[in-house]
């Protein structure tokens, strides 16, 4: 049987200064993202651009350009939609005061090892203290120093570190950019640098500036900011170029925080609605499942282990799965919400969201986070509903795509794999079920996210193929060395554990190299 | 590919049974003699291998881990074509676990070869003050519907090696006693049988894949 042709790219075609200079608060008023149909209009308006996808393989890192005018395609529609009642029918929630009572705020001086990739090149340092620190202090990031109000933890120890200003974030998660310490580099204190290290800087707070200079805009262009995410988004403006990217925060600033305030109350609605009564009345079968998964998500990770964390996971689960019942919970959809989750997290600390203690923020911190999570999620699931429905359709059909692609790349590999009886199902199966996130670090899908959401809606079913094709390809030399066990074996657990950005962008652009080539040819597949 | 010919017999058997039970901890068990108190859901399928000598013999389990979702049936499902073994995993502190073992059992009926074995455990047999089901009640159902059965741990290991080493040497009797009525050709399996079996001087068929 021959391919069937996957949808249309909806992003082709593109008029960033119409599409994304002009917005009115109309156009956001009408978006309540209450059921995944009004989420993907919002989309089909907020997500085209279009890429030049240039066939020459000499650029070594291609940025995709913005093109104007070019064909314009609609957006493929998505599976299934949930008839949900309008959101009118609830009663308005008030803002609930922050709960002051219970948390600390513990600032330290960052020691964590958040970095921008590559920093194993990165020299040592000696912090002020006299820690040792390995890998690449991030002059980015700001130091908390003491305050009123605060408790300063004991020098050297690693700390959960809750930023000061947790309530201007929370209202305006622009917020995060308008304490950056200018030109402070924490670095400076005598010790040589070298020249790469500091040449490496200068690229990334280059980069950074334009970065901030492109989301600060009143009106932020969707195109810039994406062709500047495509290659990573710098750590701490994650957590607002995401929900633009995603089209959860509107492109126009003045209606970010209304907008912001009234999705998060729409989803307290929904979690108040979805648990009004007691357990015996949820969905048996999805919260079953769901309270199996919960504690098997990141199991070990200390975040993910506490008990409001894992309240938070089953909350955004479920309201996601009755939403949605042409799939329900399915088994890995747990692991997609954790990205969302510890990028949002990272805007109220300032240390590693994996080792922080939620119970140190304050409850209306946490439901924002929780609410941000639920809605990014449901925007990315909208794009790949149909891996999830009944007989996982989009899941068969990218893995048929990536074994005709797998045979264009590399024939050879493809050739081997055949003679050992190895189907692409074995393996692949869970590479499009879990987007790749149990082959590789959250750290790492996060900057793999980056670039996915630059890419557009339909990035995780379609650029993803490109990804996993090349993620193969890689291990070709090996895989040609095994037999059947061997390779799925090894396929099961690859060895990426190391990996950094770097690898990952190296993926990355290899994965757009091959999209250049054979995404256009459709016709060459599935002869 | 060394290790192609270092057995005599390759039997490729199936983890069915709810989520959460415990099957992925007893493939580790079996294979790695592993526990893992933190480990993740089984996405599809996932796979390992063990050898044992069997009346001499060297046997080779090649087990296929299933994911216990419901939405996963259509994937999982087709690794049950070819396996000559299942071991059906319920939770003995579950009861709607051992309640869908019949569900499992139709599931074998339909998509799996009717000369299966079929291995009835009860894992999770340390928690024995949350039993919620009796191990009477668990055997006399196995003796009825023709399976064998077992209470296990992949916690404490107990009777895990006993659960593995019953059902290959089940199937290993069957096998070699068919393999007598056919002894005028060794080398190829018995034909117009579905049972796999794959002496090791036919070092094609020994392929994993032969069997998926």
């Amino acid at each position: 049987m021959s391919a069937r042709p996957p949808p249309a790219r909806p992003h082709i075609g593109l008029n960033p200064s119409n599409r994304f200079g002009g917005y009115s608060s109309s156009d956001w008023a009408e978006d309540d993202a209450w059921d995944s149909g009004s989420d993907e209009e919002a989309s089909g308006s907020g997500w085209r651009t279009t890429h030049s996808r240039s066939t020459s393989s000499t650029a070594p890192k291609p940025v995709p350009k913005p093109q104007q005018n070019s064909s314009s395609s609609t957006l493929a529609s998505s599976y299934t939609h949930v008839n949900a009642p309008s959101p009118s029918s609830y009663p308005p929630r008030p803002e609930q005061p922050p709960t002051k009572q219970g948390w600390t705020i513990i600032t330290n001086a960052r020691e964590d090892g958040r970095d921008e990739g590559k920093q194993i090149e990165a020299a040592q340092y000696i912090d002020h203290d006299g820690d040792l620190i390995v890998g690449d202090l991030d002059p980015d990031e700001p130091v908390v120093k003491g305050h009123n109000n605060t408790q300063v933890a004991k020098p050297g120890r690693r700390q959960c570190v809750v930023r000061e200003d947790v309530d201007d974030i929370v209202q305006d998660p622009l917020h995060v950019i308008r304490r950056i310490p200018s030109e402070s580099d924490p670095q400076n204190d005598g010790l040589e640098v070298s020249e790469k290290v500091l040449r490496e800087r200068s690229i990334r707070l280059n980069r950074r500036q334009r970065f901030l200079e492109c989301i600060t805009n009143e009106d932020v262009s969707m195109a810039q900011l994406r062709k500047l995410s495509w290659n990573g988004v710098p750590d701490d403006l994650r957590s607002v170029a995401w929900p633009l990217l995603l089209g959860y925060l509107p492109l126009p600033a003045h209606l970010r925080i209304s907008t912001l305030a009234r999705k998060r109350s729409e989803y307290l609605s929904l979690v108040e609605l979805a648990f009004a009564r007691n357990r015996d009345a949820l969905d048996q079968q999805i919260w079953h499942q769901i309270e199996i998964d919960v504690p098997r998500t990141r199991p070990g990770v200390p975040l993910w282990m506490h008990a409001s964390t894992q309240k938070s996971l089953e909350r955004i689960l479920y309201v996601w799965a009755i939403r949605h019942p042409a799939s329900g919970y399915v088994q890995g959809i747990n692991d997609l919400v954790t990205p969302f989750y510890q990028v949002f997290l990272s805007a109220f600390i300032d240390s590693d969201p994996e080792e922080f203690n939620p119970a140190l923020l304050p409850t209306e911190v946490l439901n924002a986070v929780e609410a941000d999570s639920f809605w990014c999620l449901s925007r990315l699931l909208d794009g790949i509903q149909d891996n999830y429905i009944a007989g996982q359709p989009g899941i068969h059909r990218s893995v048929k795509r990536m074994t005709e692609l797998v045979a264009r790349i590399d024939p050879s590999l493809s050739a081997h794999l055949e003679a050992e009886n190895v189907e692409f199902m074995q393996f692949a199966f869970r590479w499009m079920n879990c987007l790749l996130m149990r082959e590789i670090s959250v750290k790492n899908t996060i900057r793999m996210w980056d670039t996915y959401l630059a890419e557009g809606p339909d990035a995780f079913s379609q650029f993803h193929l490109y990804v996993c094709s090349a993620f193969l390809v890689q291990w070709s030399k090996k895989l040609k060395e095994m037999d059947f066990q061997g390779i799925i074996m090894f396929l099961q657990s690859l060895p990426t554990q190391n990996w950094t950005d770097y690898e990952i962008e190296l993926l990355l652009s290899e994965a757009f190299v091959h999209y250049s080539t054979w995404h256009n040819a459709q016709s060459h597949f599935g002869k | 590919m060394a290790d192609q010919s270092n057995f005599d017999f390759l039997f490729k058997v199936v983890l069915i049974g709810d989520s959460g039970v415990g099957k992925s901890n007893l493939l580790s068990r079996f294979t790695r003699n592993e526990f893992n108190l933190e480990s993740k859901s089984t996405i599809g399928v996932e796979f390992a291998t063990r050898s044992l000598a069997i009346d001499g013999k060297t046997v080779k389990a090649q087990i296929w881990d299933t994911a216990g979702q419901e939405r996963y049936r259509a994937i999982t499902s087709a690794y049950y074509r070819g396996a000559v073994g299942a071991l059906l995993v319920y939770d003995i502190s579950k009861h709607a676990t051992y309640t869908n073992v019949t569900r499992w059992l139709k599931e074998l009926r339909d998509h799996a070869d009717s000369n299966i074995v079929i291995m009835l455990v009860g894992n999770k047999s340390d928690l024995k003050h949350l039993r919620a089901v009796p191990t009477d009640e668990a055997k006399s159902f196995a003796a009825e519907n023709g399976l064998s059965f077992i209470e296990t741990s992949a916690l404490d290991a107990s009777n895990v090696e006993s659960a593995f080493q019953t059902i290959l040497t089940d199937i290993y009797r069957i096998v070699s006693s068919k393999s007598l009525e056919q002894s005028s050709d060794p080398i190829k399996p018995s034909t117009g049988d579905s049972i796999l079996v794959t002496p090791s001087v036919d070092p094609q068929a020994n392929q994993g894949g032969k069997c998926c």
